[in-house]
Parts: C-alpha cells; sequence; structure tokens
C-alpha cells in the first residue's frame, strides 16, 4: 500500500496545498490536488476522476469574508489514497472523501482562531514601535495553516495503512452500494450552491439552453462552453449598443449604472 | 513649513509591494481582524520611508492595522491607491487613506470573489471536471494554465490603482458590470449542461404485472432525459432557500439521501 516517501510527499502536497490557497492560486483546486495526489499513488486516472467528482460539490462553494467552505483539498488526497488502496471503486471513495472533508472544516477554524495570537503580537509590537518585530508576525501564520492541513493528512494516511482493510471487512454491503449511489449524485450540492449564488432566476433560459444541449443534442463540454461564449458576446455587444443609444439620449451616469445593477 | 513630498515610487516599489501582498495577505487572516496583518506588512516599507518621525511612523502603523478585509486578486488596487496618495500627502493623508481602504475593499471584493471565486471556477471547473471523470488530465491542465495567466496579470493591478486611481474605478464601474454580466451568462450555460452529465443517477426499479414488465428509467427517459438529475438539483436547490440550511447540512443531507434511496432500491 502506501509507502513512507508517498506519505510525505502527500503530507508535503497538504501543507502547500493551503498555502497556494492563500497566495498564488495555482494548484488550490480538488481536481488538480486529486491529480497529482493520483500522480503520487501512481494512478493518475483514479486521482482524477476522485478529484473531479469533488471539484463538482465545490462549484458555488468559496470562502467569502473568512467563512470556513468543506475542505475538499484534503478530501481529495484521501479520496484518492482509499480509491487506490481499497479498490472498492472511486464512486464509494468519495462517499468516504466527503465526510473526511466535512471534519476538517474544524481545522480550518482553528487555524484561523490561532492565528489572532499573531494579530494581538502586531497590536503590542506597533504601540512599543518594533516594525521588524511586527512584520515578522504576518508571515508566521504560514506554519498554523501548513499543520492544520498536513498534520491529519499524515495521521489519517498512516491509519489507513495499519487500519483500512480490517475496517472495510466490517462494512456492510447496503453501505457500500449506498456510498457510491451518494456518491453519484453529491454533484447536485455544488451545482445548486452555485445557482444560489448567481441570479439564475433572472437568466433561466441560459440554464435552461445549456442543459438543452447536452441531455437531449449530446454536446460535448467543451463545444457547450463555446455556445455559452456566443451568447455571452451577443449579450455584451447588445447591452454595450443599449447604453451608447440611451447614453446619446441623456448623458446622466445614473443611466448607466442604473442599467446594469443585478 | 516642511512640504511632505517623498521622492517617487519607482516600478521597483511597486513590484515590492505586490510580492509582500501576495505572499501574506492571508497568512496570518484571522477573525478579530482578518487581512489587517497581510496590509500591514504590504505596506510597513514604505511606512518606515514615508515617517521618519517616530509618533507618526506609530500612528500610521496603528491606521493600517486596523480591520481590513477584500479580494486578495483584486485588493492591490487599493494599495496602489494607498501608496500615491500617502507618498504624496504622506501624514496628513491619514484620514483620506483610512477612508479609502474601508470604502473600496467591499465593492473590490465584491467584484473579485464574482470574476475569480466564482465564474473562473465554474467554467474551467466544470470543463476539468467533466474530462476528468472520463480520466483525461486535459481539462485540469488547461485550469492549471489559465491559473498561471491569471498569476502574472495579476501583477498590473496595483500599478494601475496606483497611476489611475479613484477615477478609472467610477468609469470602469459600469463596463466591469457587462463584463461580469456576461461572464455569469457563459456560466449558467455550462453549468446547465453540467446537471445531465456529472450527475449519475439510474433507477434500477421494474414494475412487474403478469407478462408485463416496465422499467421505470425507461419511462422517465421517455418524458425528459436526465429528469432525475434535474428535479434533485431543484430539490436542494429549493432546501439552500430555506433558512438555516447552510452548505455543510445539505451534503451531509444528500450523503444520507443516496444511501436511503439505495437502501430502497430507488437508485442504484
Amino acid at each position: 500500500m502506501t509507502t513512507w516517501w508517498q506519505i510525505i510527499l502527500l503530507s508535503a502536497l497538504a501543507f502547500w496545498m493551503i498555502i497556494d490557497q492563500l497566495t498564488v492560486c495555482w494548484i488550490s483546486n480538488p481536481l488538480c490536488i486529486g491529480m497529482i495526489s493520483g500522480l503520487i499513488m501512481g494512478n493518475l486516472q483514479t486521482g482524477l476522476i476522485v478529484g473531479a467528482a469533488l471539484q463538482l460539490m465545490v462549484l458555488g462553494v468559496s470562502t467569502y469574508g473568512g467563512a470556513s467552505m468543506p475542505n475538499f483539498l484534503t478530501g481529495a488526497i484521501i479520496g484518492t489514497v482509499y480509491a487506490i488502496g481499497a479498490n472498492k471503486g472511486t464512486q464509494f471513495a468519495i462517499g468516504l472523501a466527503v465526510p473526511a472533508g466535512l471534519l476538517m472544516v474544524q481545522l480550518d477554524v482553528l487555524a484561523r482562531f490561532t492565528n489572532t495570537i499573531f494579530q494581538k503580537r502586531i497590536d503590542r509590537f506597533i504601540t512599543q514601535n518594533k516594525p521588524q518585530a511586527t512584520g515578522r508576525n504576518a508571515y508566521l501564520g504560514l506554519f498554523t495553516w501548513g499543520i492544520s492541513r498536513s498534520l491529519p493528512v499524515f495521521v489519517l494516511l498512516i491509519v489507513v495503512n495499519r487500519i483500512i482493510k480490517n475496517v472495510l471487512a466490517t462494512v456492510p454491503t447496503w453501505l457500500t452500494n449506498g456510498l457510491k449511489v451518494s456518491g453519484g449524485i453529491l454533484p447536485v450540492v455544488g451545482i445548486a450552491i452555485l445557482l444560489r449564488y448567481l441570479p439564475t432566476k433572472k437568466y433561466f433560459s441560459y440554464l435552461l439552453i445549456g442543459f438543452i444541449a447536452a441531455a437531449y443534442l449530446k454536446l460535448p463540454m467543451l463545444g457547450v462552453a463555446l455556445l455559452g461564449l456566443a451568447l455571452a458576446l451577443l449579450n455584451y455587444q447588445r447591452k454595450q449598443a443599449q447604453s451608447q443609444t440611451s447614453n446619446s439620449h441623456n448623458t446622466e451616469y445614473e443611466n448607466e449604472a442604473g442599467e446594469y445593477e443585478n | 513649513m516642511k512640504t511632505n513630498e517623498n521622492t517617487p515610487l519607482t516600478k521597483h516599489d511597486l513590484f515590492r509591494a505586490n510580492w509582500r501582498w501576495l505572499w501574506t495577505s492571508q497568512l496570518s487572516w484571522n477573525y478579530e481582524k482578518m487581512m489587517a496583518p497581510g496590509y500591514f506588512y504590504t505596506v510597513l516599507p514604505f511606512l518606515r520611508r514615508f515617517y521618519p518621525q517616530d509618533d507618526e511612523l506609530v500612528e500610521m502603523m496603528q491606521m493600517h492595522n486596523q480591520f481590513f478585509n477584500t479580494n486578495a486578486f483584486t485588493g492591490p488596487f487599493i494599495i496602489g491607491m494607498d501608496l500615491a496618495i500617502e507618498n504624496r500627502k504622506g501624514y496628513a493623508a491619514k484620514d483620506t487613506v483610512a477612508g479609502i481602504k474601508t470604502g473600496l475593499m467591499g465593492p473590490l471584493a465584491s467584484v473579485g470573489d464574482t470574476i475569480f471565486g466564482v465564474i473562473i471556477p465554474t467554467i474551467f471547473g466544470s470543463i476539468g471536471a467533466y474530462m476528468g471523470l472520463k480520466g483525461s488530465p486535459i481539462g485540469a491542465i488547461l485550469w492549471l494554465m489559465v491559473n498561471l495567466i491569471i498569476f502574472v496579470l495579476r501583477f498590473a493591478i496595483l500599478p494601475l490603482g496606483f497611476y489611475q486611481g479613484q477615477k478609472l474605478l467610477e468609469s470602469a464601474e459600469g463596463k466591469l458590470n457587462l463584463v461580469t454580466d456576461s461572464a455569469i451568462l457563459l456560466g449558467l450555460t455550462v453549468v446547465g449542461a453540467l446537471i445531465p452529465t456529472v450527475i449519475t443517477a439510474h433507477v434500477p426499479f421494474v414494475f412487474q404485472a403478469g407478462k408485463v414488465t416496465l422499467h421505470l428509467q425507461t419511462v422517465l427517459n421517455q418524458i425528459m432525459p436526465s429528469l432525475v438529475p434535474a428535479l434533485l438539483v431543484a430539490l436542494v436547490y429549493w432546501l439552500l432557500g430555506k433558512k438555516h440550511v447552510t452548505a455543510t447540512k445539505v451534503i451531509l443531507f444528500v450523503l444520507v439521501l443516496g444511501i436511503v434511496l439505495s437502501y430502497c432500491h430507488i437508485l442504484g
């Protein structure tokens, strides 16, 4: 099963992924993390499938104003390792990755809370006029964040190695089948949250166009995206022409501002 | 009276501010003042240059250590404006800068969160996940490339704030809304296509009356292809509109729903 260097690499990936998410934003999405975990485990396909399924669940979930979201980046690592190690199919692994991701939210809260210590120190050092010491506390959060992700992954992978076979032997069939079904329908959540966030009622017809293109016309996803791009360009040109004509009638600013309010 | 004119900031200075913000904007993010440590760290070397007098320095450090929260991508616009103003006006601009920071962090957060937090992940996440489910890494790599391009473009936002300032934000608002609006429309079209392609919900139920067997799935398909996924999305969408319903609760609900429906042989 998982070798020691795989565990180290996956823990390092867990450390980097949260730092990535907070800074450069290169790979911090479940899809990429799943893919990289798959590469480390020597099974790219399984990693991609697990990552893709989790990606669909977080489509509409994003961290705004400091709200914690289900940690499906950790879920992608754990799910990929489960899927490859347990050999019970990817949907089953996704069913396990989801509760793991939900539990990890608590550690996100803990990291954000622990960082308050650095804030207190910054407050104190400023009044003492020690700029150097204050600056340092602005990046010490690196460790609280990183450890909040890498430690649980490290522990879970060691535990997985030890007990996964015994545990899996005792899971009843109705539960494994059930988790498979859940894994299949869970993308519903991501899609619905996204629809709640976007002005769906205003643009419902476009949702319908996309659905028809895929369900009836069997258009592949890139084709649908191009169709959407064409519709978006048409919308842009039409609205821009509208705003120009309305501007020539009335040179007031308010007109334009009012026009594009959501 | 002594003027507060400082030596003008160079491109290298702006890049340095950008670099510091990139790495620290959220590293010491905390529940009390959120992004305040990151903002403080970004402007710190400039504060030390602008305010050689200790009492002024401490006061300005305190001002930049107040609550601050915006989108990490669009936030540098504020830093750019701030640096332009403080460089010219110095300590006299303390209240102006504090006002600009609190006034702009909200609008810039909403633009940044919509474009970088929702629209781009929706479009590229959908395409990537669709390909990923079929075992192809092309979508994931495409998204990675897009992220790298965005990463480079991010560095243009701070100078934009520095050189253009307030004027630009006002004139660009109408156009920016139009672009956001069109991007949302594209996003929704893609999401519409996701519903039938990525949700797997097969109904194995079979009616048997004498010699007649009826597969429920075939009947459902005749009504509408992907009827069950569409209904499930509608159900969860409706649930999310209820009070006290969070994403986590809904995920747990769907997890249990799947197990129950599978146990009753309705889905499989």
